[in-house]
């Protein structure tokens, strides 16, 4: 059996909450654009779809957290507890981050909220570089002793 | 799905907790908890690995019998 990784009724459940994750990212993209397209603007762009995405990332990860399916098979050395706290613990700066830049934009101005939407993608896309690359430094850490 | 209790059993005549089948086995607790409750039907290769752990044959922990069901 597969020791790193998940085992296989985790991948099971992992692969349906992904599904649906996905499912519902892509319904509340569509109703988000459908809305705009009756003039409705509930959040300017791109605040509206930074919005969606955040609540789909963040369901999928409850959700994977609540079906046991974050953390894989563990040995006694290895400390799964660790890559919990880290993890939960960016995952809480990143989403201040968001919203503090996000409260100092405000959400009424459009050409307000443009101005700094580069920003927010780097932002974005740093946090995700960042996350990988400690996610690749606990998990290298936890499998040392395997190794061994 | 019914509760697996020849699983549970077995385990129990080994002496095991559901940790102990799931660390031999490379599953998670939560796995073979599934198991034992009917919650998940696992593949053959994880009933092959649990029946290997446990000492018994596929017969003695998977098959149902009609007359059980």
């Amino acid at each position: 059996m597969n020791k790193k990784g998940l085992d296989e009724m985790q991948i099971q459940r992992r692969n349906n909450i992904g599904n649906q994750a996905f499912l519902m990212l892509l319904y509340l993209l569509l109703i988000d654009a459908g809305l705009y397209g009756y003039g409705f603007r509930w959040v300017s762009y791109p605040a509206n779809i930074m919005i969606i995405l955040t609540v789909c990332a963040g369901i999928y990860a409850i959700r994977l957290i609540k079906a046991s399916a974050y953390v894989g098979p563990s040995t006694k050395k290895e400390r799964p507890v660790l890559t919990i706290l880290m993890t939960g613990l960016i995952s809480v700066l990143v989403a201040m981050g968001i919203i503090i830049l996000l409260k100092n934009t405000g959400f009424s101005d459009v050409g307000q909220i443009n101005d700094i939407s580069a920003q927010i993608l780097f932002s974005a896309g740093f946090a995700g570089i960042a996350i990988a690359v400690i996610t690749v430094v606990i998990n290298r850490m936890q499998n040392k002793d395997d190794g061994e | 799905m019914s509760k697996n209790l020849k699983l549970k059993s077995a385990r129990a005549a080994k002496d095991m907790s559901q940790k102990d089948v799931a660390d031999a086995v490379g599953v998670t607790r939560q796995t073979i908890n599934a198991i034992e409750n009917g919650d998940y039907n696992p593949t053959i290769n994880l009933c092959i690995a649990i029946c290997k752990v446990l000492g018994k044959t596929l017969n003695d922990l998977f098959w149902e019998e009609e007359s059980n069901e």
